[in-house]
């Protein structure tokens, strides 16, 4: 039965210092889920049997089938310590009393899902990673780990699948240890790389009770913290220093009774503290349960003081061991005391989390209320996904309070992420209908949820796409729009194959776009139904859920197809000028490539039209030598107003110039949506206005005349400069005995790959191979990977750069990538060849 | 395609004016095909222009003013059909003139329509009567050559023609054959040569077996030799052909054809002579099983090669449409253009479309702009699409260098029908005929559909008095892949103008008025116009950052500032506010 009402975890939201927000993060496959089951089986939701197997906070049936997370899953647990003693180590943050609420999330592990993650950390303070005894730190470990430093999330560590390396590789005690010890290190290497003042150290150590270690599987995990409360008693000494002691070069001198750092004894070697007071005892129950030691296991457990049932003593084996590891250190127990303890509250978090939270100026109410994480300030909440509900077509908005207090019935502003402060779009008032806290795959109705909690809230899902702010303050700005490390660059276009079922596809695609923080469903110029996501794997769920649930009608799918960019490589090689259609305005620019960095900046949105243009300029001078006064001319950003293209007014004194600024930003939005080439988006050119010549009768130099020849100078400009085409390029890490390293290379090579690293991990006869490879070689890669390395292969793959496709110039109708063009325009249903410079450039 | 057609004929002349006309004068029917072919001798012009006939209809309906329209490709044929027709008219009784005079008309008329064609072409109709009609009498007929259309070629300019007061106009060229509304037409189709045997041939290597089921038609200027064509196909043994006649009713089973209804026309392919425009090509494809194309354009069918058919294929250009149409879903804007003043219930269509919008909670703007073209609805940059109303064929107008989608009545339709009943299945119509159906149908839908959303937001939440009203939900932008808010601007206008029910019984006339005094500014600040919500002005106030001179004075750094000079007289000047001398 569960052991808390939702009465008690009401009362405990109101106690913002007693709650942790905490989400659980790691790489695929190193027990996130598994370890989440101890949790909830503590709490008394799966009963202890089943943890470890039930992975309960996976809820969708595909996710058990498959053995991955795909959705992040909040739970709400109520948590205890046991001793007001313990209460004393929680430093730098206050409390009150010994109750605690943990809201927690458990996120998917694979790559394509990572959108899923971002979603979780936004609404949470703390992270639990996860990380695998034998497979260490991973691609994905170190993905998560930064974005939840970039966020200000506060990390605590877990070694997982310690049993693993007891009982299949059988290491020695000091291996293990230094096993530990490596990828602790490993982690906070990554943690101090992305070392942020504000936040502070945040590296993780096992003697300060930061670090656990552990079997999700079997159910039992520890901390150093434990065994020092265990062992201070009998030497007597102060807890935090036995810490200390239980970790690193300190040895226990059996023969002088004194603790010591140095390992050698008279010449004999002295075993680490680490090993004799921690690990000797677990290996010794693992020794004596595995080996079918019958006698050596009760005075054992006696020693140990582990009492078991009657039934449980009846056991063998690995279920014995499970059932004495997991009385003799209960997962739950370790990690709930490292959560309470080390993580950060609400309170806490939230007073250095909300300048980077919040997109207004510090120092308005609605940034005062984040900081104080005050319930009575004006209501701030963000949205960060969509929950389905059991009524088809609805979803919970799941979210985070930040400030003040939501309850059925609030009307709130509903801020969409194109909101700005002042404007009308993207804005809505409605009330809210109902409050609930999201358990696992269940909901449990509550009245009121105030600041520094987790909840879903229902009859606001048609107002927002996938995330947004909800508040109920008039000049409150946004809460930042969440950045996600994927992009959605494998595409397939679906369609029905009954057309009276094409209601029920719109209907399920606009469902589709909600359900993912990640997918993109839109209608290309050629009229397909397109879905976009981060990989093969998540286009492959998106497409199953879309057929199967949200549309719920027969569809054909076609193969993946890969998007394109168009940019250009070179300055346009003269000006291009174009007249308007009645020959009285003449439009000159010059089209040269952007700088990769700042195509990128401005993609994170580092650099983005909403900034001050001064602000803007002195960063593009400092930082990518940009010319002052070119930087503070940039007319817009493009396509969408806000993609990695520019327009630049380097013109002098030309008059009516901003009268016609509107039409020409027009026209540049236009070409930058659909580029010369294939109609594909422009990425990473920069257009330079040299010179304008207007007729002096504003009616002669309208919108009509302008912006169809800003369009055309653009073209000119662009086929000019050496154009071509961007492909997109995964950075994939390969996990690969070194036996098998012949087939991924291999493998790599025939799909245009590189390898730019390669890693042996120390202690295992691994390698770590990191390579770029284009997505558009990336289909059936992963198949193709398993058979030539006879499965021993795990890539991980991740949208990284867009690089030029190679092959020569798309205007070239012979050259691989002219005929790459044709056979895009030929599907596009546009006219074949590409239309030449002459098309748009006019002589004077 | 027939721009890219258009264009490629442009190329190959030097450029003119360095851009290609093309970018000024866009016409969306067909280019003549006639130009550099030599003229057609006396003999021919009397066969392709049906200069018997139409003097004889003419003399039958006792029409004493005749407008003659050709397209532009004929125009140089046409003091030479006047003359014609002239003559034919004489040889009755009725009308005897001196033959001096005719001769001197001759001339007169030539040197006009060279004028009106090389120099700009305005919308004119050149009368060439005048003298003629001094001294001849009332009896006379009288000719008027119109010389450029305003729409276009396909369709009768009946308002060109009533400013000379016509009677009757006489339609030369290829045809949409749309029903007009004010004058009788006589249509001449100007015949052109089909090699038949060639046509039998590529007919035969197309449909093997002879049981097919083949409608057999051509374009308009072919359509005379369908009975020859006919007679040699059934004598080569096919059986089941069948020849709909011309008719004039666009929104008919085959455009403009007499077909028994009963016919299943998905049993049938079609075999049509000469490529067809494409507003044609997609209605006719999407309702046949197969369609095949035996091209006419090519130089010489004569030739030993014989002529292949195409089969069309349309999917792609449908699936544009398709895209186009649902790109416009959430478009809160509309532009109706007209582009014809002459096709019968052209008003009575235009009336349905605005009401279809407002109902769907958008706006719509009326415009006409004579011929359509990129630069003229550029102009318009806050309309989000627009609507053609126009001739069956010229209303499906293409191009990507069009800065918003121009789409027809009946995608409209299908545009403004929620995501949830939209069903494409490849059925297509030019002809607006649909649309005040679709009102009828969308009515009662869009009246349901509004009903369930006030009640579900009065079901929602408490209402609150002094709040703001609650917000329409946004709309998925299919294009995009986003949401977008406002797509429906008007849907707000009800609850804007008309006062709340509550104010209603207990208030007397009087304080009614007052109310009318004292508005009340609506919170959400959209900018109103009379009274009702305005996208349009909305669109200039925030979308515009041109806001007139003076606008840009914020952008530019601070002048020094202003200090008092000196003052006074040579003798001593006073130099600031001091009193000081000097």
């Amino acid at each position: 039965m569960v052991n808390f009402t939702i009465e008690e975890v009401r009362a405990l939201m109101d106690k913002a210092t007693n709650v942790r927000n905490m989400s659980v993060i790691a790489h695929v496959d190193h027990g996130k889920s598994t370890l989440t089951d101890s949790l909830l089986s503590k709490a008394g939701i799966i009963s202890a049997a089943k943890a470890g197997d039930a992975r309960a906070t996976d809820t969708r049936q595909d996710e058990q089938e498959r053995g991955i997370t795909i959705k992040s899953t909040a739970i709400s647990l109520y948590g205890n310590l046991q001793d007001d003693e313990d209460l004393k180590d929680i430093v730098g943050q206050k409390t009150d009393g010994r109750d605690f609420l943990i809201n927690l999330i458990d996120s998917p592990g694979h790559v394509d899902f990572s959108s899923e993650v971002t979603a979780a950390l936004r609404v949470t303070d703390g992270a639990l990673v996860v990380v695998d005894t034998i497979e260490g730190v991973c691609v994905q470990t170190e993905t998560v780990l930064r974005q939840a430093l970039g966020e200000r999330i506060k990390p605590v560590v877990i070694i997982n699948k310690v049993d693993r390396a007891l009982l299949e590789l059988q290491v020695s005690q000091e291996d293990l240890y230094q096993s530990f010890s490596r990828t602790i290190e490993s982690v906070n290497v990554v943690i101090s790389t992305y070392f942020d003042k504000t936040l502070g150290d945040v590296q993780v150590y096992p003697y300060k009770g930061t670090v656990a270690f552990g079997s999700g599987l079997h159910g039992w995990a520890f901390t150093v913290r434990q065994f020092a409360q265990r062992y201070a008693k009998k030497f007597g000494v102060d807890r935090n220093k036995m810490m200390e002691r239980l970790w690193g070069d300190n040895y226990f001198n059996p023969h002088t009774k004194k603790w010591t750092n140095k390992a050698n004894h008279e010449g004999k070697p002295l075993d680490r503290a680490f090993n004799q007071f921690i690990l000797d005892p677990i290996f010794r129950i693992f020794a004596a349960v595995m080996n079918f030691k019958k006698d050596e296991i009760p005075t054992l457990l006696e020693k140990l003081n582990i009492k078991l049932t009657p039934e449980d003593r009846e056991k063998e084996g690995k279920q014995l061991l499970k059932v004495v590891m997991r009385t003799f250190l209960p997962a739950a127990d370790a990690l709930m005391e490292m959560m309470i303890l080390h993580l950060p509250s609400p309170v806490t978090a939230q007073k250095y989390r909300a300048e980077t939270l919040y997109e207004g100026p510090p120092d308005d109410e609605a940034c005062i209320g984040i900081r104080d994480c005050d319930p009575k300030a004006p209501l701030m909440l963000y949205v960060s996904k969509m929950v389905p509900t059991s009524d088809k077509g609805r979803f919970y908005a799941f979210g985070r309070v930040f400030a003040g207090t939501v309850r059925s019935g609030l009307k709130v502003r509903i801020q969409g992420p194109n909101y700005t402060p002042g404007k009308k779009d993207d804005l809505f008032i409605k009330a809210i209908q109902r409050t609930v806290l999201m358990m696992g795959g269940k909901v449990d109705p509550i009245d009121d949820v105030p600041a520094g909690n987790i909840l879903g809230l229902v009859g606001i899902d048609q107002f927002l796409l996938k995330s947004g702010t909800l508040t109920t303050s008039d000049t409150a700005h946004n809460l930042k729009v969440m950045k996600f490390s994927v992009s959605p660059v494998v595409q397939r276009s679906v369609e029905v194959k009954n057309a009276q079922d094409l209601p029920k596809l719109v209907e399920g695609l606009k469902r589709l776009s909600k359900s993912d923080p990640c997918v993109v469903c839109s209608i290309n110029e050629s009229g397909e139904h397109v879905v976009a996501g981060a990989g093969e794997l998540h286009l492959e769920i998106c497409l199953k859920d879309l057929e199967e649930d949200h549309a719920g009608v027969p569809l054909r799918i076609s193969d993946p197809v890969v998007p394109f960019r168009e940019t250009v490589t070179g300055k346009s090689s003269m000006t291009a000028l174009s007249k308007s259609p009645n020959k009285h305005n003449r439009l000159y620019m010059i089209a040269e490539p952007l700088d990769e960095e700042v195509s990128k900046e401005i993609e994170a949105g580092r650099i983005s039209p909403r900034d001050d243009f001064k602000a803007r300029a002195r960063i593009l001078a400092d930082d990518f030598g940009w010319d002052v006064t070119d930087a503070r001319k940039i007319w817009c950003f493009g396509p969408d107003t806000n993609g990695a293209n520019l327009l630049v007014d380097q013109t002098k004194a030309v008059q009516y110039l901003n009268e016609i600024k509107d039409s020409v930003v027009s026209g540049f939005q236009w070409a930058s949506r659909e580029g010369p080439i294939a109609e594909e988006p422009m990425r990473s050119c920069r257009f330079n206005i040299m010179d304008v010549t207007l007729h002096a009768d504003a009616i002669h130099r309208g919108g009509g005349q302008l912006i169809p020849t800003a369009r055309r100078v653009l073209y000119a400009a662009a086929l000019l400069a050496e154009p071509a085409l961007l492909e997109p390029v995964f950075l994939i890490e390969i996990q690969v005995p070194e036996s098998a390293m012949g087939g991924v290379y291999g493998v790599l090579t025939r799909r245009r790959g590189h390898v730019f690293n390669e890693q042996q991990r120390p202690g295992t006869p691994l390698f770590t191979i990191k390579a770029y490879l284009p997505v558009m070689e990336s289909f059936g890669f992963n198949a193709d990977l398993r058979s030539h390395t006879s499965g021993q292969a795990f890539p991980q793959s991740i949208f990284d750069h867009w690089q030029i496709l190679p092959g020569g110039s798309p205007l070239d109708a012979t050259s691989k990538v002219g005929q790459a063009v044709q056979a895009m325009r030929k599907r596009k249903g546009i006219k074949v060849e590409v239309p030449g410079v002459e098309n748009y450039y006019d002589k004077l | 395609m027939k721009r890219p057609h258009i264009f490629v004929e442009l190329q190959k002349t030097p450029p003119v004016l360095s851009t290609p006309e093309a970018h000024i004068f866009e016409d969306p029917t067909p280019a003549s095909t006639a130009q550099n072919t030599p003229r057609p001798t006396d003999d021919e012009l009397w066969e392709i222009y049906e200069i018997a006939r139409t003097a004889r209809e003419v003399r039958d309906g006792g029409y004493k003013r005749v407008a003659l329209q050709f397209p532009d490709g004929m125009l140089r044929d046409s003091p030479r059909v006047f003359e014609a027709l002239e003559e034919e008219l004489k040889r009755s009784p009725a009308t005897v003139a001196p033959a001096g005079k005719v001769r001197q008309e001759d001339e007169l008329v030539t040197s006009f329509t060279h004028l009106s064609t090389s120099s700009a072409r305005t919308e004119q109709a050149r009368e060439n009567g005048i003298e003629k009609g001094r001294d001849g009498t009332a009896e006379r007929v009288r000719f008027y050559i119109l010389a450029d259309t305003s729409y276009g070629s396909c369709c009768v300019d009946e308002i060109a023609a009533e400013h000379v007061e016509a009677d009757v106009v006489v339609h030369y060229g290829r045809s949409c054959l749309s029903p007009t509304a004010r004058l009788p037409v006589i249509y001449v189709f100007t015949s052109h040569p089909l090699d038949i045997p060639d046509a039998v041939q590529a007919f035969e290597s197309t449909f093997s077996s002879k049981e097919e089921k083949v409608v057999l038609m051509a374009d308009i200027t072919y359509n005379t030799h369908i009975p020859t064509l006919h007679t040699s196909l059934l004598s080569a043994g096919y059986t089941r052909l069948l020849t709909p006649p011309i008719i004039h009713d666009p929104s008919s089973q085959i455009p403009n054809r007499e077909l028994d209804t009963s016919i299943d026309l998905k049993e049938y392919s079609l075999f049509h002579i000469s490529d067809p425009p494409q507003a044609l090509l997609l209605t006719l494809s999407s309702r046949v099983r197969e369609m095949f194309i035996y091209p006419t354009s090519s130089p010489a069918p004569s030739s030993t090669s014989t002529q292949k058919t195409i089969q069309a294929n349309t999917a792609m250009t449908l699936r544009r449409r398709y895209a186009l149409l649902t790109r416009l879903s959430t478009c809160p804007v509309f532009g109706i253009l007209i582009n014809t003043l002459s096709v019968a219930n052209y008003l009575s269509t235009i009336t349905s479309i605005r009401s279809l919008i407002t109902r769907s909670g958008k706006k719509s703007y009326t415009f006409v702009v004579g011929k359509v073209n990129a630069a003229k609805i550029a102009n318009f940059s806050e309309i989000g699409g627009w609507v053609v109303v126009g001739c069956w064929e010229s209303s499906l107008i293409e191009g990507s260098e069009f800065f918003r989608p121009v789409i027809t009545p009946f995608e409209l339709g299908l545009c403004l029908q929620g995501d949830g009943e939209r069903v494409w299945d490849g059925s297509w119509r030019g002809d607006f005929g649909g649309v005040e159906e679709m009102v009828g149908a969308s009515s009662s839908k869009v009246g349901v559909d509004e009903e369930e959303m006030k009640g579900a937001e009065r079901g929602d939440g408490v209402e609150d008095e002094d709040s703001e009203e609650e917000s329409a939900p946004p709309e998925f932008d299919l294009r995009t892949g986003r949401y977008v808010s406002h797509s429906r601007p008007m849907r707000t206008t009800s609850s804007l103008t008309s006062p709340p029910a509550s104010q209603g019984p207990g208030q007397s006339g009087g304080s009614t008025e007052a109310s009318k005094v004292l508005t009340r500014r609506a919170k959400g600040d959209l900018v109103t116009v009379n009274g009702t919500v305005s996208p349009g002005a909305e669109y200039l106030r925030n979308q515009r950052t041109w806001q007139g001179l003076g606008s840009d004075f914020a952008e530019t750094e601070a002048s020094q500032e202003i200090e008092e000079g000196r003052s006074g007289v040579a003798r001593g000047y006073t130099v600031g506010g001091d009193g000081e001398r000097r």
